[in-house]
């Protein structure tokens, strides 16, 4: 591989990362007030359970339903390993992950 | 001009909140990668570069704190019988996935496949074929923030939906392939190197996902992969279930060709339709498959029964490229595929299917029936103590 490929191969690398991180903390702002929003549903959803209960389901069927059919519930601490696979394979939200996982555990 | 303006905030949050020292410890870190990995550690450098106390902030504020993951040990089972051209194949597969979670933002996954294809032999009776095994991936994932997880070692090259998402035996709709699978995913499927992935909210109807990486050669058997670096990126409407997206890789190696694709999905929350979608382009060929499920949730008759049925379909076509690969078909190709699946769980089904392959080589049946089974288990007490 001669030095000219293999430094545009690294720039393109750097530059793919830096828009990448810089996007990420760019919808940081944004998405700190979602997920502040998310907390403040999740504490109104201590009150209204069912509403939240159907959020949750609706994020699964969303999200899961993508590449499979619905799997019935595992245990919490088995569903917590499974869910945090599917962040990394699926590429869900972290809110997403968060709903799904209280609504699998409920 | 955005993303410039972005990272100089990130930089000044970062000298603000982080001591020199930990950040010449994370360029020393950054060094070590380069030295390993010469273009992937510019990528991983900068990952950890990515502030990882944020992430951790953020994941404080999930609700499962006292939900300790436990490891996980599941297993797609399968066996399918074939007859394609008037040749029976019968092919038994076994997939283990070991998941297992370390702390709260890393995890170790792993699955391997045992797989064979019977056939009798020319002129002989019976079945015989050779047992074939493969690591699909064997990963490092560390979930640095809510928008970013580096995974370094083998993983499954996402390029497209199906390699990564669609391939395991009890998610496929449909057992066979589709044509167009070989482009962009290397020898076996998988690169060896670093990749950066995630998804986040851009707003309530927009997430993005996104991934890339960087792998490198690996002549070693059923580790085999090629130097390659790429990306896929996708926008996914949560409303109406649609997620759009692209592929590219460039090959490192060898012509330094380039390969691109798009991918479609439609899950309409009214009806149990699933419809998925892809195209892909290289110098070894292109072609597209369109697969629409149907699930018969909702039937007029019988619906106790039929509920657990599901009718797929896919049409796709292959055309040849300048240069020929073999594990894609030598010729253009047309196919087309009905299937009937019936699911008595969620994960043990009766899937079956027939399809007719056209090609200017000679047109040819291909049937299946099978049975194929998940099971999953927790490697340790699953409920919360």
């Amino acid at each position: 591989m001669s030095a000219r490929r293999y430094a545009t191969c690294g720039i393109l690398a750097v530059a793919m990362a830096l828009f990448l991180v810089a996007g990420a903390f760019a919808g940081n702002d944004r998405s700190g007030a979602a997920a502040a929003n998310a907390t403040s549903a999740a504490a109104a959803g201590k009150q209204d359970e069912p509403a939240q209960r159907i959020e949750g389901e609706r994020r699964f069927r969303a999200n899961c339903g993508r590449c499979h059919q619905a799997p019935h519930k595992f245990p919490p601490r088995m569903m917590a390993t499974i869910i945090r696979h599917m962040r990394v394979r699926a590429t869900i939200t972290d809110e997403d992950m968060r709903l799904i996982l209280q609504y699998m555990t409920q | 001009m955005i993303a410039l303006a972005s990272l100089a905030g990130l930089l000044r949050r970062s000298r603000k909140s982080n001591s020199q020292e930990r950040i010449n410890r994370r360029w020393a870190a950054g060094r070590l990668f380069r030295a390993i990995l010469p273009a992937g550690g510019y990528v991983v450098a900068l990952a950890l570069l990515a502030n990882p106390a944020a992430g951790q902030d953020q994941t404080q504020e999930l609700n499962f704190d006292n939900i300790k993951p436990v490891p996980v040990f599941t297993t797609g089972v399968g066996f399918i019988s074939t007859f394609q051209g008037g040749t029976p194949h019968l092919g038994p597969l076994v997939s283990p996935v070991i998941l297992a979670p370390l702390g709260r933002n890393w995890l170790i996954e792993s699955r391997d496949t045992f797989e064979s294809d019977l056939a009798p032999p020319p002129g002989g009776s019976g079945f015989k074929g050779v047992l074939k095994k493969e690591v699909d991936y064997l990963q490092i994932d560390y979930i640095a923030n809510p928008y970013l997880t580096v995974t370094v070692g083998r993983f499954l090259a996402p390029f497209g939906i199906y390699n990564e998402r669609l391939y395991p035996i009890w998610i496929r709709d449909l057992q066979s392939d589709p044509l167009i699978l070989p482009i962009a995913t290397g020898p076996s499927g998988a690169g060896t190197g670093a990749m950066l992935r995630g998804g986040f909210s851009l707003n309530p109807r927009v997430e993005v996902n996104y991934a890339t990486y960087f792998s490198t050669l690996s002549t070693i058997k059923r580790l085999d992969s090629n130097r390659d670096a790429g990306f896929r990126a996708g926008l996914f409407l949560p409303g109406p279930r649609i997620e759009i997206g692209g592929s590219f890789q460039h090959l490192l190696q060898d012509d330094h060709s380039n390969a691109f694709g798009f991918h479609f999905e439609w899950q309409p929350a009214s009806t149990s339709l699933d419809l998925r979608s892809e195209y892909a382009r290289s110098h070894n060929g292109s072609g597209y498959w369109i697969e629409p499920a149907y699930r018969l949730a909702n039937a007029p008759i019988w619906r106790h029964e039929l509920r657990h049925v599901q009718m797929v379909a896919r049409m796709q076509q292959f055309f040849m490229g300048t240069q020929v690969d073999g594990d894609l078909p030598g010729i253009d190709t047309n196919m087309f595929e009905f299937g009937l699946n019936y699911y008595f769980r969620d994960d043990i089904r009766f899937v079956s299917s027939y399809g007719r392959q056209f090609a200017t080589g000679g047109n040819e049946n291909i049937w299946t029936m099978g049975l194929t089974y998940r099971v999953a288990l927790p490697m340790g007490h699953g409920d919360v103590q």
